[in-house]
């Protein structure tokens, strides 16, 4: 069992700096979890509270049937990839591997034939005779694993491992994590990152975490689930902005009717637009945020049901696809994220469409209305 | 903001002016060591203070070598060498704590030794006697092996604290998740890695203590325990000195130190560099 539960988990920096608040969360049994949030929000400080290297701190943490609380990280049974790598650098890569093992006493024979099969799976075997500084960036990065792997501990916790390569061999080395998790289905794995790509990538679950006044308001935890779910369904404004590249685009509304198709609203441009959501409870002319992702605004020829038209202030190719900058009237421009070169130039009137679907409305507390 | 080509000019004549300036400054007297030791008591005392020997005459060195030289180099290679032992094994597990770990008057217990840097040993020198004498170390090698750790370690505490916290936080938590507890932390991370910071203490120490002389001239008194600094003390009278024996003394003192030096330059530079640049 490698179920990890956190149980009302709070910890602050100090008196008066709080970094976590609230956090209950549950990571099953050999889910490969993904804490992602922003500068500043505490996924790395709650992902060493796991590790035991945090350790003042209100609530509980249990991994599998223990309370762990007061365990210290070496018995915890997990093992740690580190954002800069942590390799001992007066160390060959083998005694690197070999370091936590040779600490536990673990035989001479079982410790060479763990290490081999270890640098066997990340193809690092020419590499075990090795000084940690005659490697490259991703060497030291599959070295950092292999030590977590030899281990063979319940939990692995990756903090930001591949923000220090290139982004090329991010991608390859983030599928190479992806293996690891497939190879070892029964450990669960907490993989702290900023970058949603990674974390859209990776995870079989998404800990999307709140920083600043978010946090001391709501608490750490914006949403939990499986990356598509937060992608299509953002509980508030702030899940909604932080996942998507471009993130999404926000109009202010006024409520009008709720319908059978949903609730019906009008934009400041005059516009009206139904949401497939249930906005019952809102009184009629409240203000609500419409939420369109720029990749669900589709161009059409002219005005009609469910459309926008709007200036258009720039445009940008990127050959398969083109971001269209729209004058929306709102501090920030709309984007329309069209297959292409879009069609249009800087100067136009185009029109896209928001297919219902695909429309978010957020109260006016910056949450998400449910859809229906 | 980048230099001017006048400056830059005035730098690149300006820079090895003043190296040969140096050079000079410390080669003269090295090199007036060097030759007075091949003279003759006579021969320097008639000849110009710059000419050259008249002869290769090493009587000098068969004077100081048949004496009690050698007693005195054995006693100073004991005492620096246990000394300047001692102070990395202190002052690195010292080091260790004020650097990493986390207790009350951390802060002000560090302050407090590296304050100890301003304190004149001539201040101290009654005390420790008295105390020498109390524990009936007077007159024994020992006597200086305390004196020469306590007076040495604020400034090595100082600079093994510093190169310490530049060894990244994550080797001592990698340690700890590899079941290291902080006696292993010490001894199988950190020590191992402060190889630098290391060698500049016991570089700068080990040269502070060959030429130490106020303690032991206080703290010893017989030929047996007395160290090289000493010896030129056996050719000195009430009226008279033996100039040309006291500098086949000082020469054959500080030849350890030299040897030393021309055969880790590399290191020794690197050693001094250590503790104020980061690795």
């Amino acid at each position: 069992m490698t179920k990890i539960t956190l149980s009302g988990v709070n910890k602050s920096f100090g008196a008066n700096f709080p970094v976590i608040r609230g956090v209950d969360l549950t990571i099953d049994d050999g889910e490969f979890c993904v804490f992602l949030g922003p500068s500043g929000c505490g996924k790395s400080t709650l992902l060493r509270m796991v590790a035991g290297l945090e350790t003042a701190y209100t609530g509980q943490i249990q991994i599998g049937d223990r309370v762990v609380d007061k365990v210290e990280p070496a018995d915890r049974e997990v093992a740690m990839v580190f954002q800069n790598y942590a390799l001992y650098p007066h160390m060959t890569v083998y005694d690197n591997m070999a370091f936590g093992l040779r600490q536990a006493k673990t035989a001479k024979d079982e410790i060479e034939r763990r290490v081999k099969e270890a640098a066997r799976i990340l193809q690092i075997e020419p590499l075990l005779d090795r000084m940690p500084k005659a490697l490259s960036g991703g060497q030291r990065q599959r070295v950092a694993i292999g030590r977590a792997i030899v281990r063979q501990p319940k939990v692995f916790l990756f903090d930001e491992p591949l923000s220090n390569l290139d982004a090329a061999l991010r991608v390859h080395m983030r599928s190479e994590i992806a293996t690891l998790h497939r190879n070892f289905p029964a450990a669960s794995m907490i993989y702290v990152t900023h970058d949603q790509t990674e974390a859209m990538a990776l995870a079989d679950k998404i800990v999307l975490l709140h920083a600043g006044k978010d946090m001391l308001k709501h608490g750490s935890i914006a949403q939990v689930g499986k990356p598509l779910d937060l992608y299509h369904r953002p509980r508030n404004l702030f899940v909604a902005g932080f996942l998507g590249s471009p993130t999404m685009n926000f109009l202010e509304a006024s409520f009008v009717a709720q319908e059978p198709a949903g609730a019906r609203v009008v934009l400041k441009g005059g516009e009206e637009i139904v949401v497939p959501v249930d906005g019952s409870a809102l009184a009629s002319g409240a203000p609500v945020t419409l939420g369109v992702r720029p990749e669900h605004l589709a161009p059409v020829a002219a005005p009609g049901a469910q459309t926008l038209t709007r200036k258009v202030s720039a445009v940008e190719h990127f050959g398969e696809y083109s971001f269209v900058y729209l004058d929306g009237g709102t501090p920030a421009p709309l984007i329309a994220k069209v297959p292409g070169d879009g069609g249009v130039k800087a100067g136009d009137s185009a029109t896209y469409q928001a297919p219902a679907d695909c429309c978010h409305l957020f109260d006016a507390d910056g949450l998400a209305l449910n859809h229906i | 903001m980048a230099s001017s080509p006048v400056a830059r000019a005035t730098g690149r004549v300006a820079v090895p002016v003043l190296g040969l300036f140096w050079l000079a400054v410390t080669t003269v007297p090295f090199l007036f060591m060097v030759m007075t030791s091949f003279k003759s008591q006579q021969e320097s005392f008639s000849s110009s203070v710059w000419a050259l020997p008249e002869a290769l005459d090493l009587v000098n060195y068969n004077d100081v070598l048949s004496g009690p030289f050698l007693t005195y180099f054995k006693n100073s290679v004991m005492v620096v060498v246990i000394s300047v032992l001692l102070i990395m094994l202190i002052s690195s597990m010292a080091a260790f704590a004020f650097a990493r770990m986390r207790f009350r008057f951390n802060e002000a217990i560090f302050g407090l030794i590296v304050a100890g840097m301003i304190v004149p040993i001539h201040i101290t020198l009654v005390p420790i006697y008295l105390m020498t004498r109390q524990l009936g170390l007077y007159d024994s090698q020992f006597a200086l092996i305390g004196p020469y750790v306590a007076t040495s370690l604020p400034i090595s505490v100082f600079i093994l604290t510093e190169f310490m916290r530049q060894i990244p936080k994550e080797l001592e938590e990698a340690a700890r998740l590899d079941g290291c507890g902080p006696f292993a932390i010490f001894f199988k991370v950190f020590l191992p890695l402060s190889g630098p910071g290391l060698s500049t203490i016991a570089i700068y120490n080990g040269i502070m203590l060959w030429n130490e002389f106020i303690f032991a001239y206080v703290l010893t008194s017989s030929t047996g325990t007395r160290t090289l600094p000493l010896a030129i003390w056996d050719y000195q009278g009430q009226y008279t000195a033996n100039i040309p024996a006291i500098l086949t003394v000082v020469t054959l003192t500080s030849l350890p130190l030299v040897v030393a030096y021309a055969f880790g330059q590399e290191k020794i530079v690197k050693g001094m560099m250590a503790g104020s640049l980061k690795g």
